[in-house]
Order: structure tokens, then sequence, then C-alpha cells
């Protein structure tokens, strides 16, 4: 298991919510995702799945454990260091799209390279071409409120693409979608696999995990089946 | 710098009548913070240019009678400046004193030309007697009138025009006194002063060669504090009662204007006057300054998931707060600008209706005005900001996974 070519590997994660009775979500989860793979993480409401979801994108804190996300040990981070973090390994696609609503399409795409620097005019130029590989090239300046769902969805991966990370982190990316437009959204995600993109879909839909290499179910805080199969569920 | 100044325009944009509104409290808290300095600072111009203000290093000693006996002397007897007390007083007050000059007045004379006559004292002088006096035509007194015990006189306006049918043309004309010919060497213009003046080597020679001293002035020198001001007054009262005989405690046998020491005070009370206007000022502008605490709390809260989606995507804390600090200086600095400039049309206004009145004299904003009050807007607006900014800090990144 120790290879290198483990892009995101989960060791014991334990995490309890404290309060008047103590929330032991995560119960020892034990995870490993290669490079290059294209997994879903299923599981129904209060299984652990979001906790999972914000502890893999580093948006919250685990209390034991190990989380090694491309060979960087992901634990205890000062606030700064996990914005920089998430910055440079994470492209989040969300299932509201969470695109900036005063902003057009060029600048949500290019707002993670505002955070790191880079130059107005690179960043759109960067965020441009990304919109093309998207297909996009024409609704550049449109506000997201001028987009239909597929195409915001479309415009938000474009913007988890653009820092280049290392993994992209979906969360219940077809979920605001239409069926059609959700083949769409997927498609897309099975291109960048392809391209060799690792991805990770939070979902609670079994057509969307049917469209992915490895279904990971959680239930109760810990991993069900961790098969290399494609469940026909 | 573009990209913030991007930003701050278009989070502006979205709350157009809000923005307006609370822009709109802070440009009136400018515009009466500018106002009330103005007219504070036209009151202190009026003040510091007046006669009075300008000639405020000076101490006018008179003659007056003892109020105490000292030593076998009787109280009640007349106490005499003489011209030799003008070295005394220089020779132990050196430190504050420029210089000590006497003057000689008269009793009333006649004085005439052929046109009228008036019945008024003169004052024989040297040079520095002029003081604030405006010399509307030809000169004062000088050196060498005083040297060669010249017939000459300066006039006021008053007296010229009484004297002469065309008093800006008395300038070398005579005027006759007790039965001398004096030459009409200058004409001045003052608010209030009338004197006649002649040289006062002239004047001591009308006397008889007296030494008796009718005013003895002070010029003083490196004085900052009125205790500095009332302790050189005690020190010359202390001078003439050792050397001219009586009781340096006793305030009737030489009369003081000490014009620094009052000077002094109303500089105190235009400071005070200044302060008040700044603190008044400031209050009316704290309005404005919670109002846009105020809108930046509201917009925080309404952008708690865009700030959470940024965190999400990589924005740092640090980013954040200087996001919403930065747009609240924005803020109060554009509609601060605003009400800048409402101040300066308005002081000019006032400038306009009471400029040339004894009040208020030249009440418009300068520089430093303007400089002092764009610090105090960026402190204002980053102290507007700081609450709502470490209010958006709180929001977690996780709120971007919230579903709206």
């Amino acid at each position: 298991m120790e290879n290198k070519d483990i892009m995101i590997h989960l060791r014991d994660i334990n995490k309890t919510y404290p309060g008047a009775v103590p929330l032991h979500v995560l119960k020892g989860i034990n995870l490993d995702i290669a490079r290059g793979e294209l997994v879903s993480i299923m599981g129904a409401s209060g299984s652990g799945k979001s906790t999972l979801l914000n502890i893999l994108g580093i948006l919250d804190n685990y209390d034991t454990g190990e989380y090694i996300l491309d060979g960087t040990l992901i634990k205890d981070l000062s606030e700064n260091r996990a914005a920089e973090l998430r910055n440079k390994l994470i492209g989040f696609v969300f299932q509201s799209f969470n695109l900036i609503n005063y902003k057009d399409a060029v600048e949500n795409v290019a707002l993670p390279l505002f955070y790191q620097g880079v130059s107005r005019k690179k960043r759109n130029k960067l965020a441009l071409e990304q919109l093309e590989r998207m297909g996009l090239k024409e609704w550049a300046h449109h506000l997201p409120s001028e987009l239909s769902g597929g195409q915001k969805q479309r415009v938000a991966i474009a913007r988890a693409l653009i820092t280049n990370p290392a993994i992209i982190l979906a969360d219940e990316p077809t979920g605001a979608l239409d069926s059609k437009t959700s083949v769409e959204v997927m498609k897309v995600f099975r291109q960048l696999n392809d391209e060799g993109m690792t991805i990770v879909i939070v979902t609670h839909d079994p057509n969307v995990g049917a469209q992915t290499n490895r279904i990971i179910r959680i239930a109760d805080g810990i991993i069900g089946t961790d098969g290399k199969e494609v469940s026909s569920n | 710098m573009i990209d913030l100044s991007k930003e701050i325009w278009q989070t502006l944009k979205t709350n157009k009548l809000r923005t307006l509104l609370t822009g709109m409290s802070v440009a009136w808290g400018i515009f009466m913070l500018i106002m009330l300095l103005g007219m504070a600072k036209g009151v202190i111009n009026s003040f510091s240019s007046s006669d009075f203000a300008k000639s405020s290093n000076v101490i006018q000693l008179w003659p007056g009678k003892a109020a105490k006996a000292y030593h076998g002397l009787k109280e009640g007897r007349r106490v005499n400046l003489r011209e030799r007390n003008l070295a005394d007083i220089e020779r132990d007050n050196h430190a504050h004193v420029t210089e000590a000059a006497p003057e000689l007045s008269s009793s009333s004379m006649k004085i005439s030309t052929s046109k009228d006559y008036i019945t008024k004292n003169y004052s024989g002088v040297y040079p520095e007697a002029k003081e604030q006096k405006k010399m509307i035509r030809g000169r004062f007194i000088n050196e060498n009138d005083l040297e060669k015990q010249r017939k000459v006189m300066v006039l006021s306006l008053k007296t010229a025009a009484i004297l002469f049918d065309n008093p800006e043309e008395a300038i070398g004309k005579t005027v006759n006194m007790s039965g001398l010919s004096f030459t009409v060497v200058g004409i001045y213009e003052h608010r209030w002063q009338d004197r006649i003046y002649i040289p006062y080597t002239t004047a001591k020679a009308l006397t008889a060669y007296s030494d008796k001293l009718s005013t003895i002035r002070v010029t003083t020198k490196q004085l900052s504090t009125e205790q500095e001001a009332n302790d050189l007054e005690k020190d010359i009262r202390g001078t003439l009662g050792k050397v001219n005989r009586h009781a340096s405690d006793d305030e009737s046998a030489v009369w003081v204007w000490n014009r620094f020491a009052n000077y002094l005070s109303h500089q105190q009370g235009m400071r005070i006057l200044n302060i008040v206007m700044w603190v008044i000022g400031m209050l009316t502008l704290i309005t404005g300054i919670v109002g846009v605490s105020n809108i930046m709390f509201v917009s925080v809260r309404e952008r708690t998931h865009e700030i959470g989606i940024r965190r999400a995507i990589g924005a740092k804390p640090r980013s954040i707060l200087s996001q919403v600090i930065v747009e609240s200086v924005a803020l109060t600095t554009i509609f601060g600008y605003i009400g800048i400039i409402m101040g300066t049309v308005g002081t000019t206004i006032l400038d306009k209706m009471f400029g040339n009145t004894d009040f208020i004299k030249d009440p418009t904003v300068d520089i430093s005005i303007a400089l002092e009050v764009t610090a105090v807007l960026i402190v204002a607006g980053a102290l507007a900001g700081l609450f709502p900014a470490m209010r958006a800090l709180k929001i977690k990144p996780v709120e971007a996974l919230r579903t709206e």
C-alpha cells in the first residue's frame, strides 16, 4: 500500500463532534485512492459522508489518524496553510455550483489564481483556456445568472481545474441538474479522468456512482465495501 | 490594486441604494466637520490678524502712585518713570527683553493748518512704536529724525482729514504746533488709534529736556508661556521698585499692560475653540461611521456563503480581513471626499457672506485641514470595517458546502 501512486491515504481517521452528547461520526476510516482513479463515495445522510468530504477537502480537522494527500500530511494545519493547500491541491465542484454571482465566468474561473497572486492578465488568459476546454468560450463574459445549470457546473469545473490540482473533489455535482445535463457533466468527469485526473465524487445518486470506477460505501461512520468492481446497484 | 478596487466596486454596486444612503451620512459628517473647522479657523484668523495679536510681544508701563509706604517714603506719592529706567530694565531682564523704549506724551496742544485746527496731545516716540500701523502715505518716525531732533510729524488718516482738504497729499505740508512748524512725513491707518507722533528727542526738547517718561514700551522675546510673561512682569516691577524706591509688589506704583499674557490666554481660548469644533465634528462623523460599520456587517452576513466559497478555494484569512476593511475604507473615503467638496463649497460661501466681518476671516479649508480630515477618514473607515471583518473571519470554509 505504501505506493507513491497513492493519491489519498486515510488511516484510522476518527472524528467526534463535541457537545452535550458527543457525536462519534467517523469511527476509524481506512481508505486509499490511487492516482488517476475516478471513485464515488456513497452513503445515506448521517452516515458521515459529509464529514469525510470535509476532511478530504481540508475544510475540517479530524481527531486521530492520518491523512496524506499527494504526499503531504494533512494534520493540525494553520488556517493559512490549510487555505494554501486547498488552493494548490484540491479543485472543488459543488452541488449548488457556488459561483460568485456578480462575477462573470472568466472572473469566477480565475478566482483561485487571484489568491495565488497571479497577475490579472495571466490568470484571465488561463481562465479562458479552461473555459474553452469546457466548450464555454463564447460564454466567458456572461454572469452565472445568464447560464444554464449545466453551463454553470462546467464553469465550476473549469474553476476547479485552473490551479492544476492533485484531485477534483465533487460534492453531489449533479444534485441540482436534470438527468440529461447530469449525463453531460458526468461525461466531463469521465473525460477528465481519462486524461489522468484523480476525481472523488460524493453522491447519493446510484446512477452517478455507477459511472465511476469504484464505489466506496460509508455507513454509520465506517467504510463498508471497498470493492474495485463497479456495483450494479 | 486594480483587482481590489474592482472587487470593491462590484460589491458596492450590488447594494446601490444602501451604499448611497450610508455614504451620504458619512459625507454629511465630513461636511459638518469641515464647516465647523472652517468657522473656527475663520474666528482664529480674524483674531490673529487683529492689531492686538500682532503687537503682542510688548509690555507697556505707565507711572502711577505708590499705594504702599516704602523705607520711610509715604504712600500716595507720585512715582516717576525716568529715562535711566530703560537701561535698568534692559540690564536686569536681558534674557527676555529686546529693548525698552521711552515715550513722552504731552498734554493737549492746539495743532493747526490754514484749513482747520484740532486740540490733541502728541507722543514723542522711537521707530518701534510703529507696531502694526499701516502707513498709507510716507513713513513713520526714523532714527535720523531722532538724531537730528527734526520737527516731523506722523498723523492718522482721521486727523489728516481734518487738517487737510486732501489728506492723501499732506506729505511735505506743514502744520503749526505751539508756534513751531512741523512737516508731515507720514499718514497711517489704524482701527482705533488716532495719536499724533513726533520724534522722542523733539518731544524731549519741547518739555525742557525733562527725563520723566510718560510710557515705557518693553519689547519682549522668547516668551512662550503665560507663566513666563507674568514672571517677566514681576521682574520688571522688581527692577523698578529697587531703582525708583517703591515696593516691588506695589501694583499701583507702575501700571503694566502685559499684552503677551493677554495674547496667550486668547491663544489658549482659540485652541480650545478648535478642539471643541473637532470634537463636535467628530461626534457628527461617528453617526456616519456607525452607519458604515452597520452596512459592512450586513454585507458580511449576506455574503457568508460567498466568503465560504472564497475560503474553500484558497482565500487566506488575511485576504478576507483586508477585503472587508479596504472596502470600508473605500466607502468612507469616497463619500468623505464628497463631504470635503461640499464643505469646501460651504466654507467658500461662508467666506463670501461673512469673510470681511470682524468675526470671521478667510474660513476656507486649507491643505492641512484637508490632510487631517483624510487621515481621519482612513482611520474611521478602518475602524468601521474592523468589527465586521472579524465577523467575516469567523466564517468557515465549510459554509461553501451548505446549499443555499
